[in-house]
């Protein structure tokens, strides 16, 4: 995993930097989210491994999946993965041209699960504090997790904040061995 | 001891009363491959050099390489438990073993954890395993005697307190034996030992504590043992737990004698995580920092000045000063000295007892090549009265060899070469010691003195240890107070020396050997 994402830096750093230039890092990211999610499907990354399905009938494949969502820009990014033989990177170079948007932008991606829903008011307000705590703005991902008994875990990239009733148990049972 | 049950829920409450509930902020990563105990983790972008990782299972393991995308880290321990996928934590720790008087009599892994079966070690403070040496202004010379209790090398070469001494030489030379006795001649001194054993077969480690056990040297001494049986990153931190274990009682005003046995085996077990971790090798397979794996422990053995040790304890200790001496030992494949690990282990040290293979079959025991090894500053740390005797040892000894060759020829030399042999002959076989029998500096100043003014000349060389024995036997009955004397203060007088010739002469007249 490690050394896809050494490999998929470069093409990460050149969209970024063309997405940048051409003031479409919104319509980038999207093109990007939309092409990993297909590379995701499972029948198409049947196809792309196969040593059969030659370059162009791979090109043409793709294009037609992705013709409605990615623009020319795009298309013209998805050949350039099909001639490199890199098309299953795809979705290590979302993810880190995610992460250079968001640094470029000022905001840190935030998971956050919690024992049970946050009412809106709660939401605004952990946010804030995050933010304050994280000296960044937020981007909350919210989603509700009953066996963590209570409280929330925050994830932010490798940084793991927890909150959360089953964490101090683990903690605890630790401290008690 | 008898559980009574409230007692421990009491116990259980309490720590649960003081168990510190807050949100825990952390550092993930996942684990990636597992590979010979070498871990990739993803993530984990904050990790520091040398960081513990916390694993499931209450596994730990050490971060080594920092790359950009990945943390390459060794486990501690066993790994079979570990898959692709696991959750890695930053514990935000350098890694961490207990130290203290607690120790003291016990019988330690690589972590610190107890395997004598003893039960629980009670300590309250940790130290971390890797800290940085004493500087400039922190140090003292070196001018206090580590009594190693073997003529031969208390007489030749003497090791100061703070000094790092190599012994070297090949497998079966008895190495380890000058170790031991080292141990068992510290009883009673106040110095604290500390045997660390690297890769050795777990029967020789039971050997060696139950020899210690024996002899009553258990008491003052900590065994750190990372046996051939365990991992290669635990037998590539044993010497620095062992050492941090030391630098406590040097940094409380304490002397400390630390033996790496052997720093060879250590060396191969750093390669290997070195190699497994895909760093370039160089010359024998090693990678670019072995010199720096050994300098940067042997470095750590020094004596501090007594401002340092009240600096440290918080004004505490005061007016005394503390030291760790270190004697590596390095095992050399067939004699040879210029390979690779040897040479930088020799270059490190302030000097080095070489025993040979040839001198040990020939019955020489200790087998001390006298005229390769040197104590670079241990002369400025020797007792006065061994240093006045043990010189002219040394003379004899290197004249002797020089004429050895011409032993042979013994009826063609003249006069005083073959006095010179003769008494070259007498001197080495006074150098034989039995194993687990330290001398005193008053036993060794009787033997080097006799040897000396010639008293041993009109002995058969294979008589010398039958003659020395009963002059040591007799000086014990008769002459305790001269001993005694010599013992407390270590000073060479007219008084002593004549004290000295008049009861070696009344011995060799009323006595048979």
């Amino acid at each position: 995993m490690s050394e896809l994402a050494t490999l998929a830096r470069p093409y990460a750093a050149a969209v970024f930097k063309r997405a940048k230039e051409a003031k479409a890092t919104a319509k980038w990211s999207q093109n990007l989210a939309f092409m990993s999610a297909v590379m995701k499907d499972e029948e198409i990354s049947v196809v792309v491994d196969n040593p059969k399905v030659n370059s162009s009938k791979l090109t043409a494949l793709m294009l037609d999946i992705c013709q409605e969502q990615v623009d020319e820009e795009g298309a013209n990014f998805l050949k350039l993965l099909v001639q490199n033989k890199r098309l299953s990177l795809v979705p290590y170079i979302a993810k880190i041209f995610e992460a250079y948007k968001a640094e470029d932008e000022g905001y840190v991606e935030v998971e956050v699960t919690t024992a049970y829903a946050f009412s809106k008011e709660e939401k605004q307000n952990f946010a804030s504090k995050l933010e304050k705590s994280l000296g960044k703005k937020v981007h909350m991902n919210v989603s509700v997790d009953k066996s963590l008994i209570g409280g929330v875990l925050v994830r932010a990239g490798d940084k793991v904040i927890d909150g959360s009733i089953r964490g101090q148990l683990q903690q605890m049972q630790k401290a008690l061995q | 001891m008898q559980l009574n049950p409230s007692e421990i829920s009491d116990l259980i409450k309490k720590r649960i009363e003081n168990f510190d509930l807050s949100a825990e902020a952390h550092t993930e990563g996942t684990v990636v491959s597992v590979t010979d105990g070498i871990v990739r983790v993803h993530g984990l972008s904050e990790a520091m050099q040398g960081e513990m990782l916390e694993f499931p299972g209450n596994t730990y393991g050490m971060a080594l390489n920092l790359e950009r995308d990945s943390v390459g880290a060794v486990v501690l321990g066993p790994y079979q438990h570990i898959s692709e996928g696991d959750t890695v934590k930053c514990t935000g720790k350098i890694l961490e073993v207990p130290v203290g008087e607690a120790l003291l009599g016990r019988v330690v892994d690589a972590l610190g954890n107890p395997i004598d079966g003893k039960g629980a070690i009670e300590t309250t403070e940790t130290s971390p395993i890797e800290k940085i040496a004493p500087g400039v202004i922190a140090r003292q010379s070196v001018d206090e005697p580590v009594q190693i209790g073997l003529k031969s090398i208390d007489a030749m070469i003497p090791v100061g307190r703070g000094q790092r001494e190599l012994i070297i030489g090949d497998r079966q030379t008895g190495k380890t034996a000058i170790a031991v006795d080292a141990i068992i001649n510290q009883k009673g001194t106040g110095i604290k030992c500390i045997y660390v054993a690297i890769g050795q077969k777990r029967s020789s480690i039971a050997n060696v504590v139950r020899k210690l056990e024996e002899h009553g040297a258990m008491a003052h001494t900590i065994i750190v043992a990372a046996s051939a049986s365990e991992s290669a990153a635990l037998q590539f931190i044993a010497p620095y737990t062992g050492c941090s274990m030391g630098e406590f009682f040097r940094d409380r005003g304490e002397d400390a004698l630390i033996i790496y046995d052997d720093l060879t085996k250590q060396a191969w077990a750093y390669r290997q995580v070195s190699l497994l971790l895909r760093r370039p090798p160089g010359r024998e397979a090693y990678p670019g920092d072995v010199f720096y794996l050994h300098s940067r422990l042997l470095e750590r053995a020094s004596r501090i000045n007594a401002a340092e040790v009240e600096k440290l304890t918080g004004g505490k200790v005061k007016g005394k000063t503390g030291s760790l001496t270190a004697l590596p030992i390095i095992e050399t494949q067939g004699g040879d000295v210029s390979a690779f690990v040897p040479t930088n282990v020799i270059s490190i040290t302030d000097g080095q007892i070489f025993l040979e293979s040839d001198l040990f079959n020939s019955g020489i025991r200790p087998a001390v090549n006298a005229g390769l090894s040197v104590s670079r500053v241990g002369g400025a740390a020797q007792t006065k009265i061994i240093k006045k005797l043990g010189g002219g040892t040394r003379l004899d000894l290197a004249q002797y060899r020089e004429l050895a060759a011409f032993a042979q020829f013994a009826s063609d030399l003249d006069e005083s070469t073959r006095k010179q042999i003769e008494r070259g002959q007498r001197v080495t076989e006074l150098m034989k010691q039995n194993q687990y029998s330290p001398m005193s500096v008053a036993q060794m100043a009787v033997s080097l003195f006799a040897a000396n003014e010639g008293y041993l000349d009109n002995v058969e060389v294979n008589k010398v240890l039958a003659f020395e024995a009963a002059l040591q036997l007799y000086m014990k009955s008769e002459h305790s107070g001269l001993m005694d004397s010599i013992n407390a203060t270590g000073d060479f007088s007219n008084e002593i020396s004549s004290g000295l010739r008049a009861a070696i002469e009344t011995f060799i007249k009323t006595h048979s050997w």
